[in-house]
C-alpha cells in the first residue's frame, strides 16, 4: 500500500474524503467550518508529504461533489499549490476534477491554475 | 412589521423579500445559507442566482459574525429584496470599530480592479502570505456573486454591507 492511501482521513461532519487509489482522492459535501486550515490543513499537508514519498507525478483530486466551500477553504487549496510550487526538484502535478453545475468550481479552479498553470490542471467531468 | 403573502412573482412594492435578525453565531450560517439557496430557485427559478445567492451569504455573514462585538445590540440584520431587474442582499452588523476602516480600504482596493482581475489578485496575495488570513471573502462576493459591493455607515456604530447584481 502507498503512502497516500495510508494517509489518516479527516473526520468533518459535512464532508465525505474517500482515497479511492495510490492517486486519487474524491472530496463530497461542504466545507463551512469556521477554521478549514486547523480541521483540514494536518490531512492537506500530510496528502502532499505521502504524494512526495511515493514519488507520484500527478494527484487527482475529484472536488466535483463538493457543493460549497467558503473562502477559507479555498485558502487550503491556495497553500497546497504554493507548497508544490515551493519543492525543489522535481514537483507532481494536481488535477482538479470539476463540474461546470457548481459555480464556484469553474472560477475558483481556474483562478488558481492561473496561480501556478505549471502544477495545476483543471478537468471538467459533466 | 406585517408581512403579505409572497407572490410568485416578485414585487416591488412590497418591500424586503427576506428579512431576518439573529444573534451573530458561526451555528446560524449554514441554514440561512441554504435558505437563502432555496428561497431563490423557488422564487426565481434559476439555479444560477441560487448559487451566486449562496456564495454572496456566506461570505458576507462569515465576516459579520467574525467581527462583530459582544454587545446585546449586535445582532445581525439580513434583507434580500429586488429592485427592477435587480436583487439586493445586505447585512447590517456592529463590528469592532477597528474593522470598518480595514472593510473600507478593502473595498477601496477591490474597486480599483475588475472582478475577475481582483479575485486574481486576492489569490496571489494569498499565496505569497501563507500565515496572514486569507482575505479572499470580499473579492469572491463580487466575483462569483457577481454583484457590486457597498459599505454605509448606520446609527449606533452599525455598518451595512450591501450586494447588488442582476437577477
Amino acid at each position: 500500500m502507498s503512502a497516500f492511501e495510508k494517509v489518516t482521513l479527516p473526520s468533518l461532519e459535512s464532508l465525505t474524503v474517500e482515497i479511492t487509489g495510490p492517486t486519487t482522492v474524491v472530496l463530497k459535501g461542504t466545507i463551512t467550518c469556521k477554521d478549514p486550515a486547523a480541521d483540514l490543513g494536518p490531512f492537506v499537508r500530510a496528502m502532499h508529504e505521502a504524494v512526495i514519498a511515493d514519488r507520484v507525478g500527478e494527484l487527482r483530486v475529484d472536488v466535483s461533489g463538493l457543493s460549497f466551500v467558503n473562502s477559507s477553504a479555498i485558502r487550503l487549496f491556495i497553500d497546497w499549490t504554493s507548497w508544490i510550487k515551493a519543492m525543489p526538484g522535481k514537483r507532481y502535478k494536481l488535477q482538479f476534477a470539476t463540474t461546470r453545475r457548481v459555480t464556484w468550481q469553474k472560477t475558483s479552479f481556474l483562478a488558481l491554475q492561473s496561480l501556478a498553470a505549471e502544477v495545476i490542471s483543471v478537468e471538467q467531468v459533466d | 412589521m406585517q408581512l403579505k403573502p409572497l407572490a410568485t412573482e416578485p414585487d416591488p412594492a412590497q418591500g424586503p423579500l427576506v428579512l431576518m435578525r439573529f444573534r451573530p453565531a458561526w451555528a446560524y450560517i449554514d441554514g440561512i445559507r441554504e435558505f437563502g439557496r432555496f428561497f431563490c430557485k423557488q422564487t426565481f427559478g434559476t439555479e444560477d442566482l441560487a448559487q451566486r445567492a449562496t456564495i454572496v451569504i456566506q461570505e458576507t455573514l462569515e465576516n459579520a459574525v467574525k467581527y462583530s462585538t459582544q454587545s446585546p445590540h449586535s445582532e445581525l440584520e439580513l434583507k434580500i429584496q429586488v429592485q427592477g431587474e435587480h436583487i439586493e442582499f445586505s447585512v447590517s452588523s456592529l463590528p469592532d470599530p477597528a474593522h470598518i476602516e480595514t472593510l473600507r480600504d478593502e473595498l477601496v482596493g477591490l474597486h480599483s480592479l475588475d472582478p475577475e482581475q481582483a479575485y486574481l489578485a486576492a489569490f496571489v496575495r494569498a499565496s505569497s502570505q501563507p500565515d496572514a488570513t486569507a482575505r479572499l471573502g470580499l473579492a469572491r462576493i463580487r466575483y462569483e456573486g457577481n454583484v457590486e459591493l457597498s459599505l454605509a455607515e448606520e446609527a449606533g456604530g452599525r455598518i451595512r454591507i450591501t450586494a447588488v447584481g442582476k437577477l
